[in-house]
């Protein structure tokens, strides 16, 4: 009987996640836990960040809604503000190879130091596994995660929704702002919204 | 840029518009792009006295596969407003309509573009419409505009858990309907639409989506049956 139970559990999950909602992120709700490796090697997973304000920020350097944030140098600000303060901020590439934006280890290595990107690492997610987890639909798009491990924010990058690098001066910063009314105990006014950007060019 | 007259008439309203030709494979967007994508931003460039309406949007297509659907067009699109010519027109010359139009074209990579585009139409000389060679495309365009649902109908939408249930009693019931949300963030863009038909009408189960944080009072969108006919629709919706 319990193992009856058990390979009905499993029945249940593989259609769960067939469905594609196993463990959809959800504001409010404790972040899906993953462990993934970055762009040297290195492998991370949320729970050794217990007790950090973790960031996830898709990316697809050669979508033009990414490159506007990297060309005015807004996204390579942001990580040297937030990692400076204890922030983890994790840049993920979930691009398939053959896809735009696929990257391998070595090409990312050298493009985070033209770049003058400042993320505590680069996971490489070719599989699509971390972006399928918490569900991200574009390049850019952005992921805030409390101490507690609960997810906090889900959307875009600011309330821009252009491609246009003129429009970041003035645009209201989601990400900063979770971070910052959190960190002075608030609640976060804009916890989620819809991200835009290019569509994140998962294999399937 | 394009006009359905040769001519203006003062005090009379153009329909003006710009015509979008996509290259096979490539798309743009509705006015809610769904998961990625941006629509196109139109703003007019126009004489004084000159006023503009708003765009109207064509019925959507639902694009791409997998867990990113976006909601635009392939092909051939014209979204065109309503432009109202002053009473008083100065006739001395043709009045230069402009627009300055932003979009984002995609295919598997996506593309930026701006364009300033104008079109020079003189005053009428008498008080009968001359139709421009665009008329048929203005027509045809017009055609594919959502209607406003027909009284008959009775639409009600309820809250049930993960999903939002819509029921359409009035038609004969479609093979094939597919819901547009206007808003984003209402309802999960790549989950499938389940219709259920029975004699008196339709069943569509919308599942809600994942960033729905707070309750929606109502569900607004263009219904697509059938892959032809569009209706506008804004339904409170009952909680549950």
């Amino acid at each position: 009987m319990r193992r009856k139970l058990a390979v009905c559990a499993v029945l249940a999950l593989a259609a769960m996640l067939a469905a594609g909602w196993a463990w959809a992120a959800r504001v409010g709700e404790r972040a899906p836990g993953f462990t993934a490796t970055d762009s040297n090697g290195k492998v991370h997973t949320l729970s050794e960040y217990a007790g950090k304000y973790v960031v996830l920020e898709w990316t697809n350097r050669d979508c033009p809604f990414t490159r506007k944030h990297y060309e005015s140098g807004n996204m390579q600000a942001l990580q040297r503000k937030w990692t400076s303060r204890g922030v983890i901020w994790l840049t993920v590439a979930s691009s398939a190879p053959g896809a735009q934006g696929y990257v391998t280890a070595t090409d990312e290595n050298a493009y985070l130091a033209k770049s003058g990107a400042a993320p505590t690492a680069v996971l490489l997610d070719a599989a699509g596994t971390l972006g399928h987890l918490y569900d991200a639909k574009t390049t850019p798009h952005m992921f805030v995660i409390n101490p507690q491990g609960i997810l906090i924010y889900d959307g875009a990058i600011d309330d821009r929704p252009t491609t246009d690098t003129a429009d970041v001066a003035g645009a209201k910063n989601y990400v900063s702002l979770a971070l910052e009314e959190a960190m002075a105990g608030k609640a976060v006014s804009v916890s989620t919204s819809r991200p835009y950007g290019c569509g994140v060019k998962y294999g399937n | 840029m394009i006009a359905a007259e040769n001519s203006l008439r003062p005090g009379r309203m153009l329909w003006a518009g710009v015509l979008f030709r996509l290259d096979s494979g490539w798309h743009i967007y509705w006015q809610n792009p769904g998961d990625s994508g941006e629509p196109p931003k139109i703003r007019w460039v126009l004489p004084q006295g000159f006023q503009a309406g708003a765009v109207e949007w064509p019925r959507p297509i639902r694009l791409g596969s997998g867990s990113v659907i976006d909601y635009g067009y392939e092909g051939q699109v014209l979204l065109m407003a309503p432009l109202r010519i002053p009473a008083a027109l100065d006739d001395s010359a043709p009045a230069t309509i402009g627009a300055e139009v932003k979009y984002i074209v995609c295919r598997e990579i996506c593309i930026p573009g701006e364009a300033q585009l104008t079109l020079a139409i003189p005053a009428a000389k008498d008080s009968s419409r001359h139709f421009s060679q665009w008329r048929e495309l203005f027509e045809r365009t017009r055609a594919q505009w959502p209607q406003a649902a027909p009284r008959g109908w009775k639409i009600s939408a309820r809250s049930q858990g993960g999903n939002f249930i819509l029921t359409m009693r009035g038609e004969a019931p479609p093979r094939d309907v597919a819901f547009f949300p206007l808003d984003a963030n209402v309802i999960e863009n790549s989950a499938r639409q389940i219709l259920a038909s029975s004699g008196a009408g339709i069943q569509l189960t919308l599942r809600k989506s994942d960033q729905l944080s707070k309750p929606v009072a109502t569900l607004r969108g263009v219904l697509v049956l059938d892959g032809t006919k569009a209706y506008q629709i804004s339904v409170p919706i009952a909680p549950r």
